[in-house]
């Protein structure tokens, strides 16, 4: 399957706020109420369709433990785009959001798109975090923000999706050198169709029938 | 290792993040064979990644380390982890496998005389001989654990295809002895087919005894049987399982060799595998990848390197004895740097595959070719082509630019050192580590065992990832973070750009065995 562009993400936060769930819901369309412990790091990818053009989005779902801290700094570099995860039922996790950001900052290419989300807005009943004040805070560190619920799927489609978006818009505006991988944007395989990349999940959900380019 | 090979593969692939999976058709530039592949690329299959995920693995720039996912389970919880390169090829080129494999007679396997001594006799063995039996029934066969390390150069094909085979040739091999090596009261017959002598493997005093009244006849007690020759060596059971490993690495290595003609097996690769049978652990290393067992905080090595300058000797001797190996390019004496044509007449220090230590000859013409083995330490190579001297594959390596072939002086037997897992009592921090050069290049044996040391006991002993956290500790100590001058690691030092793999296997499951 050919692609235009592959954009990689990588989603951080606090262990607990829902990141696998989100990616899972993302590339699967489906919600695993007990998933286990990320203890390294673990991958997903799909593609979606930006402007007409197919994107492959290949995200990255980190541990978010402090004792994996290290591990998951060294991940950021070559990431175009990172989803920040909060959890509205724990302010503690809001509050954690300053050292996520820093060490986002410091770690990443500059000009990382980096979409603040906080989720599981199914649990309104017990929201902790209002949503004032996550725009707020996206606002003052210019991130997008959106509350988003990997349960109940709202706003998912939309936060990894609107994320390319910008990532997009910033290549076109040539704020993104697409030429260094380093800044987790690979032009896709012109020349050649490749064999067999996508798996299934990567396949599903992608859209309108793939371009056909290329000399092979 | 070999350097040159690899920078023109990764030129030519353009390295980062590529993740086509049809990169290796085609031929890379590692020979452009139009043969289908016999296996595909990936990585190790108790991995479980999907081809995604295989993609995302291969970033050379993040260099994630790829870990057991917790979902699967590898056999005694065995910890595995490990990283891409930093770019010097597209894929991760290091392989792996780890399963329970069963051993069972094979049907019409030759058979030795079955053995008269009941199962109470040889429980009651004091040195706990023959206990194994319980949790194997004949019928069932022997399991035996298996896990093995392939570091793969000049293409991932021989890594790959040995990952997915080697396995199966140790079965093989050990189907043909299973019934006598569970047989441990009584040593392996010499001849098969024969009656056995019924000698219990314990009482080697009494064997001794009788063969020092062989030829004169007449024994002197009715129970001991006639002696037929003088002396006949007394092979114990474990050597029959080393033999049967040499021979497994043996037809590994002829049915890559055979198999090139229908399929494209690019490269070459080392192989490192442990096997535990019947209480053993056998270790068989081809290369220069490492075994150690850490165990209450010491080092115990279970492995050498195979390299040109360990292998120097060997090499030498048999390029001295077929001088046509060295295609009239190569000169098989080493000297402390080349020779130049000026100093023809002069005396120069050498040595030859006799020496350990050096001399003077004086200099002839012979002597300004390139030598066979140069360079030092991790930039040794056998004519200028290859860093390491035992493995699987490489039939089709020449040296650059002729046609000189290179396997004649690679070696696929392996080194096999035995460790009796019944003669301590492990602690749930005793492991086995296992990693490709990746590791050892940079760490050394002290500071794995401390990062052992220091990272089990802050593991809750329960914690079913914490041998697979502690390779994952090992992995990131070896491979670093990326700064402005490359990847670093503690103290500055350089990290490790190549592949790296680590098991780290606990032995407290051995004392479950005997
Ligand atoms: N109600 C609700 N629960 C969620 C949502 N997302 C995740 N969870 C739950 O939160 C817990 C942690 O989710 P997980 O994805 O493992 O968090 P991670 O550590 O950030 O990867 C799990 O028990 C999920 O079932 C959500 O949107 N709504
Ligand atoms: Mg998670």
């Amino acid at each position: 399957m050919t692609y235009a562009y592959l954009f990689k993400y990588i989603i951080i936060g606090d262990t607990g706020v829902g990141k696998s769930c989100l990616l899972l819901q993302f590339t699967d369309k489906r919600f695993q109420p007990v998933h286990d412990l990320t203890i390294g790091v673990e991958f997903g990818a799909r593609m979606v369709n930006i402007d007409g053009k197919q994107i492959k989005l290949q995200i990255w779902d980190t541990a978010g433990q402090e004792s994996f801290r290290s591990i998951t700094r060294s991940y950021y570099r070559g990431a175009a785009g990172a989803l920040l995860v909060y959890d509205i039922t724990r302010r503690e996790t809001f509050n954690h959001l300053t050292s996520w950001l820093e060490d986002a900052r410091q770690h990443s290419s500059s000009n990382m798109v980096i979409m603040l989300i906080g989720n599981k807005s199914d649990l309104e009943s017990r929201r902790d975090v209002k949503r004032e004040e996550g725009e707020a805070f996206a606002r003052e560190h210019g991130l997008i923000f959106m509350e988003t619920s990997a349960k109940t799927a709202c706003n998912v489609e939309e936060a990894f999706i609107n994320t390319a978006k910008e990532i997009y818009r910033k290549i076109q505006q040539g704020l993104f050198d697409v030429h260094n991988e380093a800044n987790g944007i690979k032009i896709g395989p012109q020349q050649c169709i490749s064999t067999s990349v996508g798996s299934i999940a990567s396949q599903r959900n992608s859209g309108d029938v793939e371009s056909n380019s290329g000399c092979c | 290792m070999l350097t040159r090979v690899k920078s023109a593969v990764a030129n030519f692939m353009g390295g980062i993040m590529a993740g086509s999976s049809g990169s290796e058709h085609g031929g890379g530039g590692c020979g452009g064979s139009d043969l289908p592949l016999r296996f595909p690329y990936g990585r190790p299959e108790f991995l479980g990644l999907s081809q995604d995920e295989v993609e995302c693995s291969a970033d050379h720039i993040a260099r994630p380390i790829l870990i057991l996912k917790e979902t699967r389970r590898l056999p005694w919880a065995t910890g595995y982890a490990e990283v891409i390169n930093a770019g010097k090829s597209t894929h991760n080129e290091d392989q792996a496998s780890c399963e329970v494999l069963t051993v069972k007679k094979k049907a019409g396997a030759i058979t030795s005389t079955p053995n008269r001594n009941s199962t109470k006799r040889r429980s009651s063995l004091p040195n706990g001989e023959g206990l194994q039996l319980k949790e194997n029934s004949e019928s069932e066969g022997v399991s035996c654990h298996y896990w093995s390390l392939f570091d793969g150069h000049a293409g991932s094909g021989a890594a790959v295809v040995a990952s997915r085979l080697l396995q199966h040739h140790i079965t093989e091999q050990l189907q043909d002895i299973v019934d006598i090596l569970r047989n441990s009261a009584v040593l392996p017959p010499t001849c098969l087919g024969e009656e056995p002598e019924n000698t219990p493997a314990n009482s080697r005093t009494l064997t001794r005894a009788a063969s020092l009244r062989g030829g004169v006849g007449a024994p002197g007690s009715p129970s001991t049987p006639p002696t037929r020759f003088f002396t006949e060596k007394k092979i114990p059971h474990e050597c029959l399982v080393i033999g049967a490993l040499e021979s497994a690495f043996k037809e590994m290595d002829l049915q890559i060799e055979r198999e090139r003609s229908s399929y494209n097996i690019s490269g070459g690769c080392t192989a490192l595998i442990v096997i535990c049978l019947l209480g053993k652990l056998y270790v068989a290393n081809a290369g220069d990848s490492r075994a150690i067992i850490i165990r209450n905080g010491e080092i115990v090595p279970m492995s050498s390197e195979f390299t040109p300058e360990t292998e120097r000797q060997r090499l030498q001797y048999l390029a001295f004895m077929q001088p046509h190996l060295l295609g009239n390019e190569f000169t098989h004496l080493e000297f402390p740097r080349r020779v130049q044509r000026k100093e023809l007449g002069k005396k120069m220090l050498y040595r030859d595959f006799n020496m350990t230590g050096w001399a003077y000859k004086t200099i002839e013409d012979d002597d300004l070719k390139f030598p066979l083995i140069y360079g030092e330490g991790k930039k040794a190579r056998v004519m200028a082509t290859i860093g390491v001297t035992r493995g699987l594959g490489d039939h089709d390596l020449k040296v650059h630019d002729s046609n000189i072939y290179i396997k004649p002086f690679l070696s696929s037997a392996p080194e096999v050192r035995v460790y009796d897992l019944s003669k301590y009592e492990h602690g749930a921090d005793d492991v086995l580590v296992l990693a490709t050069d990746g590791l050892w290049d940079v760490l050394a044996n002290e500071e794995v065992a401390e990062a052992i040391t220091q990272f089990l006991p802050n593991c809750d002993p329960d914690d079913p990832h914490r041998y697979t956290l502690a390779a994952q500790d090992l992995v990131m100590r070896a491979r670093g973070v990326l700064k402005d001058r490359g990847w670093r690691i503690s103290n500055d030092r350089l990290g490790s750009g190549d592949d790296i793999s680590v098991y780290v296997i606990p032995l407290i499951h051995g004392n479950k065995l005997s």
